[in-house]
C-alpha cells in the first residue's frame, strides 16, 4: 500500500481501482487528504470550508457500501472539492464575498448531486474570485497561493479548485468557466482543466448570471479522471433549461495511445502573439513535436477574429452579472466588494443596451470562424497560459491608467476567451515547467460537444509525456518559501 | 470613446448607482476601454454584423 503523500497524489482512477479492489479504505483516503489540508492549507488557503466530518461520515457509509458489494463506479469514495460558488444543501456557500458570507443554501447543485450519487465524497468548498469573477485583490477568505511557489498566484476565478488537486487536497474539483476559469487555474497549478461545451453540464445550482458563457467542469490530476468526472456530471436536467439532450458518449472509451489520422490546428494569434513568454514558446513547439510523432498532422490556422473575444465577453457577459448585482446589492453594499469587482461590475453596469446587441452580433462572428475553422480540422491548439503564473502582487489588477486596462485587463485573457465564445469545449493540461519550476500549460480545443476528441488528443499528449507525474513538495517548497 | 469622469457619473445616475470619488478613475478607464475596443470592432466588422442575428451562443438544439 502507498504511504499517504503517495497516495494523496495517485490518480483518481489509480485511487478508484484500489478501492473498488478493497486494498485501500475510503476513510483511510479521505483522511490522507485532511491530513494534508491540516499541514499545508494555512498558508495554500484552497479552501474556504473543509467538511470533515460529514465527509467522514460519508467515507465510512462508501467502506460498507463496498464491502458489502454494493460498489457505484471508479468515483466511489473518491473525495472532491467544488469551488465555493456552487450550492451544497446545508453548508455555507460564500461565493468567496463578504457579503454572502452567511448564504447557507437548502439545495444541491446538480452537479453535486450526480458526484454524491456516483458515491464520491465532497470534501470542502473551495476559494475564489470574489462572485466567481476574475481580479480579485484581496481574498476575505486568504489570500490563495501557487503550490509550485506559494509567492505566485494560482490564477482564478477557481483558485482552490487549481490548488487543491495539485496539491493533493482532493482527487479532483469541479469549477466554473465563464471566460477561463477553470483552465486558467488548471494551467497555473499543473493539472487538467476542462471547459465543457455549453449545455453539456447542467449549470443548475451555480450562483453565475453569465447566462450564456457560464460553465461547470472539472479540474483533476490526469485526463482519465477528468473523463471520470465529466462522465459523472454530464447529460440534460430539466432545472437547466439550456442543458443539451445530447446523449451522452462513454468518454474513457475514446483514450487511446495514439493520434493517428487527426489534424491539429495551431491558432497563430492565441499561440504566438506579442508578449508571449520565450518558455511557454519553446514549451509549445516541443509540444507539437510530440504531437507530430503521436501520429497527428499539424498544420497553422489564423483565427483573425479572436483578438476581440476579450471586450467582447466583457461587454456582454459581464453585463449579463453587473445586472444581476446593481440590484441586489452593487448599490447598497459597494465599499463590501473587493475594489476589482466592484468597478468591474460597475462598468458592466454602464453599458447601454444598444452597444450590448451590437457585441452579442460581433460575437456570432467570431464563433462562426471558430466553428468554419473547425470544420477543416479535428481540434485547435494553443497554449492555455501565454505566461507562467506571475508573483501575487505583480498580477493584481489594479486599473489606474488605460495602459493597465490594455495590459492586466485585456490582453492576458486572449488565450481562453475566444473558445468561450465559441461555447466550444477546451482543455488544459501540463505541458512542462520552466526553469523556476512553474507550470506552462497546452489547450486543446474541438467541435461542440466533441469532448471526446479533446480528452484523445490530451490523453495521447499526456501519457507521452513526463509532466502530469510531477508534485509539488509542499514540505520543501513552503518550508524554503517561509525560510 | 474617452468618456470624462463626469460622463460616467451621469450614466452611473441613470442606473441609480453612486460611484464613490477613489473609484471613478478606475471605472471611467475600464468602460472607456470597453466602448474604444467596440468602436473599433464597429469598423471592422459592421457591415457583417448587421447580417448576422445577436443570437446568444448557446448549443441546446443545434447540428454539428
Amino acid at each position: 500500500m502507498p504511504g499517504n503523500e503517495e497516495l494523496a497524489f495517485l490518480s483518481a482512477a489509480e485511487q478508484g481501482r484500489l478501492l473498488r479492489d478493497r486494498k485501500l479504505s475510503p476513510v483511510e483516503l479521505l483522511r490522507a487528504c485532511l491530513e494534508r489540508i491540516d499541514r499545508y492549507d494555512g498558508i495554500l488557503r484552497a479552501y474556504i470550508t473543509v467538511c470533515a466530518e460529514q465527509a467522514l461520515a460519508q467515507a465510512r457509509q462508501a467502506e460498507r457500501e463496498i464491502a458489502t458489494g454494493n460498489y457505484r463506479g471508479p468515483l466511489h469514495g473518491i473525495p472532491f472539492g467544488v469551488k465555493d460558488q456552487l450550492c451544497t444543501q446545508g453548508i455555507r456557500t460564500t461565493l468567496g464575498s463578504r457579503i454572502t458570507a452567511d448564504y447557507v443554501p437548502d439545495h444541491d447543485a446538480t452537479v453535486i448531486e450526480r458526484l454524491r450519487a456516483a458515491g464520491a465524497i465532497l470534501i470542502g468548498k473551495e476559494n475564489l474570485h470574489e462572485f466567481g469573477k476574475g481580479g480579485t485583490n484581496v481574498f476575505p477568505y486568504g489570500q490563495p497561493r501557487n503550490p509550485w511557489n506559494p509567492a505566485h498566484h494560482p490564477a482564478g476565478s477557481s483558485s482552490g479548485s487549481g490548488i487543491a488537486p495539485a496539491s493533493g487536497f482532493s482527487s479532483g474539483s469541479l469549477g466554473e468557466d465563464t471566460g477561463g476559469s477553470v483552465r486558467s487555474p488548471a494551467a497555473a497549478n499543473g493539472i487538467v482543466g476542462l471547459r465543457p461545451t455549453f449545455g453539456r453540464v447542467s449549470r443548475y445550482g451555480g450562483v453565475m448570471h453569465g447566462w450564456t458563457a457560464d460553465t461547470l467542469g472539472p479540474l483533476t490530476r490526469t485526463v482519465e479522471d477528468n473523463t471520470l468526472f465529466l462522465q459523472a456530471i454530464a447529460g440534460h436536467d430539466a432545472r437547466d433549461p439550456l442543458s443539451s439532450t445530447r446523449l451522452v458518449p462513454d468518454y474513457a472509451a475514446a483514450l487511446r495511445p495514439d493520434l493517428r489520422g487527426l489534424t491539429l490546428a495551431v491558432v497563430r494569434e492565441m499561440t504566438w502573439p506579442d508578449g508571449v513568454h520565450s518558455e511557454v514558446r519553446s514549451a509549445m513547439e516541443a509540444a507539437l513535436d510530440v504531437l507530430r510523432k503521436l501520429g497527428a498532422t499539424v498544420k497553422e490556422v489564423s483565427l483573425k477574429l479572436a483578438k476581440h473575444s476579450v471586450p467582447l465577453q466583457l461587454l456582454t457577459s459581464d453585463s449579463d452579472i453587473a445586472a444581476m448585482m446593481l440590484k441586489r446589492w452593487l448599490r447598497t453594499r459597494w465599499n463590501d466588494f473587493d475594489v476589482g469587482t466592484r468597478t468591474r461590475l460597475a462598468a458592466g453596469c454602464l453599458i447601454p443596451a444598444t452597444v450590448y446587441h451590437r457585441a452579442m452580433r460581433a460575437r456570432a462572428l467570431v464563433r462562426r470562424e471558430i466553428l468554419d475553422t473547425l470544420a477543416g480540422c479535428d481540434a485547435l491548439l494553443c497554449p492555455a497560459n501565454l505566461n507562467p503564473p506571475g508573483r501575487i502582487e505583480a498580477a493584481r489588477e489594479q486599473v489606474d491608467t488605460p495602459e493597465d486596462m490594455d495590459k492586466k485587463v485585456l490582453l492576458r485573457r486572449i488565450s481562453t476567451y475566444p473558445f468561450s465564445m465559441a461555447n466550444i469545449p477546451a482543455i488544459a493540461l501540463p505541458m512542462g515547467y520552466t526553469k523556476n519550476e512553474l507550470p506552462v500549460s497546452l489547450q486543446v480545443a474541438a467541435k461542440p460537444f466533441d469532448e471526446a476528441t479533446v480528452f484523445r488528443v490530451a490523453h495521447a499528449y499526456e501519457r507521452a509525456t513526463p509532466w502530469h507525474r510531477r508534485h509539488p513538495d509542499l514540505a520543501r517548497i513552503l518550508h524554503k518559501a517561509a525560510a | 470613446m474617452k468618456l470624462t469622469r463626469d460622463q460616467v457619473k451621469v450614466l452611473a445616475a441613470a442606473v441609480d448607482l453612486e460611484i464613490p470619488e477613489q473609484d471613478l478613475d478606475n471605472v471611467t478607464i475600464r468602460v472607456s476601454a470597453l466602448l474604444s475596443a467596440m468602436e473599433n470592432i464597429e469598423a471592422e466588422l459592421g457591415e457583417a454584423m448587421n447580417s448576422v442575428e445577436p443570437l446568444p451562443p448557446v448549443f441546446p438544439r443545434e447540428d454539428f
